[in-house]
């Protein structure tokens, strides 16, 4: 009985109030495909793009593949209220763009006076160093953000792309359940 | 756009629309401005991403002090408020958390005692529905038992409840007000853990589900996008004539109202108050005392974690938790760790892998492959519980109005709050307690999480004298009687236990209080 309530609420409720049916829905382009096929980004360059993709893959490994920088690309160009970013709930004040950007910025400076490279560049040793610095809370030269916000904002954005959806809470073994299942991933 | 209501309430969330439903049922024209956008529940998807859009999207709350309040997570933007993502879990006040002053010389006395809320309590429980076991809960104070049975226990639940039961401490069920069967036309709940999403199914009695439906039928209109930016006034100050808000498509309305209810939460609210000075009013409305902002509250919540041999399935049951504790709830109980004050455990919550309270933010330390280890390990055998310990209430914890202005040109409020150090020392005696049950419950690892506040109470407070607070126990405020405040921002002190069913009880009694005077007030 459970499970034709819950059934019935995700195949009418949620979906007919979108607008969209659970096939066509599937068949919208997913960030990791923006990613692939080089569609432009809303408010971050490519470099930006580029550089917070490799500092989420370090964070989590999988992430860029999972379409971490087209996710946090999305949501920056929705009104805040539909933002779907951990960082709304931090108290900062928007525009978050220039968090990322700033953000980003300094990682770049901070590979750049460490190893005289782009993070973004890095080989995976390296890559690893950076990051290690950057855990432990006090990278220097640090020219941003508060790097240990920066590091907290970033592994949050990681792991929603990779564990907050239908497709992460199986590769946990953790079934979804849900009463009304999202449209897509995350809002679009 | 109607042009004049008998009520304007702002405000959609758990007292605004409880009071709407209350005074449209007795007949009288309600309007609720709501500043948030539409929401029904089918728009509440399974998510920890999607349900972002639910907490609070409003002007910024600068948050300056020590210990912040965390605004943004705790609030809501929508239709229902913050009660939209509220995890139900409906304890009531302990009759001693009325009296601190007059007791214990620490703290506020509030202007009603715990026998004034029984009532309340009690009708409000039998119309919303709660779920628990009133016998099994020992510290309960009196009151009719609970009218639905107690929520079922998972895995996490039962391992948790062996650490306390080693160590001759008691569980009940926690009180919750979600469905555990047919009620009033609701199903009962799937135990799903998505309470943090919003309950679409009617089970957690979130506004959309039970006061909404009950004050739009009566006729009570609801406008959303509607942001007040100014409570007005008459030209000596003795009475409030209405608001002035700003509507979706950027145009600054009017509406006269013979009584206006303040149901904002416990930020907008005081800043709306400092925002609407007038002549009459050069400090604020209703701000006399110089009491408006003050006494600005949030419970600090003491978070352990652990992983356990056992399977416990963490993602089952409710957001809000399986079980109870509340032995150490007197307030004398750490008085020799130099604290002060009440404290509850809210034990084995459902949880998610990722968003602010999911599994992967408890361990922020790690990254990489480690991360995913740890991911995998806790998916199956993660357990946690969190203590709501008081905050004691500080004169100069407080809202005030910013240098900077939001897009309509009103006042940000700017935040300052500092935990009293007799709360602090509670927050970590409650760390010790809950890493001796965990290690009692055979966690082979448990660990804490840091000191987050939790809900945000006070800025408005109620008593009896008017130099000394805002409102009178009905929340009228003491300078101008047909002006409301709604909700935990009333509260003068914020006890030990979650704050949504005393905001529900008072607002039932403040209704009928409306209801009775309604002519005297509006005259």
């Amino acid at each position: 009985m459970a499970t034709t309530r819950r059934t019935f609420l995700a195949g009418s409720a949620a979906t007919g109030a979108l607008g969209l049916s659970l096939s066509n829905a599937g068949a919208l382009a997913a960030p990791a495909d923006a990613r692939v096929s080089a569609v432009a980004y809303g408010v971050l360059s490519a470099t930006q793009a580029a550089t917070l993709d490799a500092f989420g893959d370090v964070l989590l490994p999988g992430a860029r593949a999972s379409g971490l920088a087209s996710f946090v690309d999305r949501q920056l160009v929705l009104p805040k209220e539909e933002q779907a970013l951990m960082i709304r709930y931090l108290g900062l004040p928007p525009p978050y763009t220039d968090f990322y950007a700033r953000g980003l910025a300094a990682l770049d400076d901070f590979a750049g006076s460490r190893h005289a490279s782009a993070f973004a560049a890095l080989p995976a040793a390296l890559a690893d160093d950076i990051v290690a610095a950057i855990a432990k809370g006090s990278p220097l030269p640090w020219n941003g953000p508060p790097a240990a916000l920066f590091y907290f904002v970033v592994r949050n954005d990681a792991l929603d792309v990779v564990y907050g959806t239908e497709a992460g809470f199986a590769k946990l073994g953790i079934p979804y359940m849900a009463h009304i299942a999202p449209p897509t991933r995350w809002p679009e | 756009m109607p042009a004049s209501a008998d009520v304007v309430i702002v405000g959609s969330g758990a007292v605004g629309s409880a009071l709407a439903a209350r005074l449209s049922v007795a007949g009288r024209r309600v309007l609720i401005l709501e500043a948030g956008p539409a929401r029904a529940n089918r728009d509440l998807v399974s998510s920890a991403l999607w349900s972002r859009r639910l907490k609070w999207g409003g002007a910024p709350v600068l948050d300056v002090g020590p210990t912040p309040i965390g605004h943004a997570f705790n609030a809501g933007y929508a239709t229902g408020g913050g009660a939209l993502h509220h995890y139900a879990v409906w304890p009531r006040m302990h009759a001693e958390d009325f009296v601190m002053q007059t007791r214990y010389g620490r703290g506020l006395d509030w202007p009603v005692t715990y026998d004034d809320l029984r009532p309340y309590y009690d009708v409000v429980q039998s119309e919303v529905g709660i779920s628990g076991d009133a016998a099994l809960e020992v510290w309960r104070p009196p009151g009719v038992a609970y009218p639905l049975p107690a929520a079922p226990l998972f895995a996490q639940g039962e391992v948790i409840q062996r650490g306390f039961s080693k160590l001759g401490r008691k569980t009940s069920p926690i009180p919750l007000a979600i469905t555990t069967r047919a009620f009033r036309g609701r199903p009962a709940c799937l135990w799903d853990g998505w309470c943090d999403a919003g309950c679409p199914i009617g089970a957690l009695a979130n506004p959309l589900t039970v006061h909404l439906p009950q004050a739009l039928t009566a006729g009570a209109k609801l406008i959303n996008r509607a942001t007040v930016v100014r409570v007005a006034s008459s030209a000596d100050g003795s009475r409030v004539t209405g608001v002035e808000y700003v509507d979706a498509d950027n145009v600054r309305r009017s509406v006269d109202a013979g009584l206006v209810i303040l149901a904002a939460f416990a930020i907008e609210n005081p800043r709306l108050l400092l925002a609407s000075k007038s002549r009459a009013h050069g400090n604020g409305l209703a701000n006399a005392s110089g009491l408006v902002g003050r006494y600005l509250m949030a419970h600090l919540a003491a978070l352990l974690y652990g992983l356990f041999n056992a399977e416990t399935m963490p993602h089952m049951g409710a957001t809000g938790g399986q079980l109870l504790n509340q032995d150490h709830y007197p307030k004398l109980t750490h008085a020799k760790e130099q604290a002060f004050g009440s404290y509850q455990w809210l034990i084995a919550q459902a949880v998610k892998p990722v968003d602010l309270l999911g599994i992967g933010n408890t361990r922020p330390e790690l990254y990489g492959e480690a991360l995913h280890a740890f991911m995998r390990r806790a998916a199956q055998h993660f357990g946690t519980m969190v203590a709501i310990v008081e905050d004691l209430p500080v004169a100069q914890n407080r809202v005030e109005l910013a240098a900077e202005h939001d897009r309509h040109g009103v006042p940000l409020a700017q935040v300052k709050h500092a935990a009293d150090p007799s709360t602090k020392a509670l927050w970590q005696a409650a760390i010790a307690d809950g890493k001796a049950i965990f290690s009692a419950a055979g966690a082979r690892e448990a660990w804490i999480g840091p000191q987050a506040c939790v809900h945000i109470m006070g800025g408005t407070i109620m008593g009896r004298d008017p130099r000394h607070s805002v409102t009178n126990s009905y929340g009228q405020t003491h300078d101008i009687a047909n002006l409301f405040a709604a909700g935990p921002g009333l509260f003068p002190t914020s006890s030990g236990v979650n704050p949504t069913f005393t905001a529900h009880a008072l607002a039932r009694r403040t209704a009928d209080y409306i209801e009775k005077r309604f002519s005297e007030l509006t005259s």
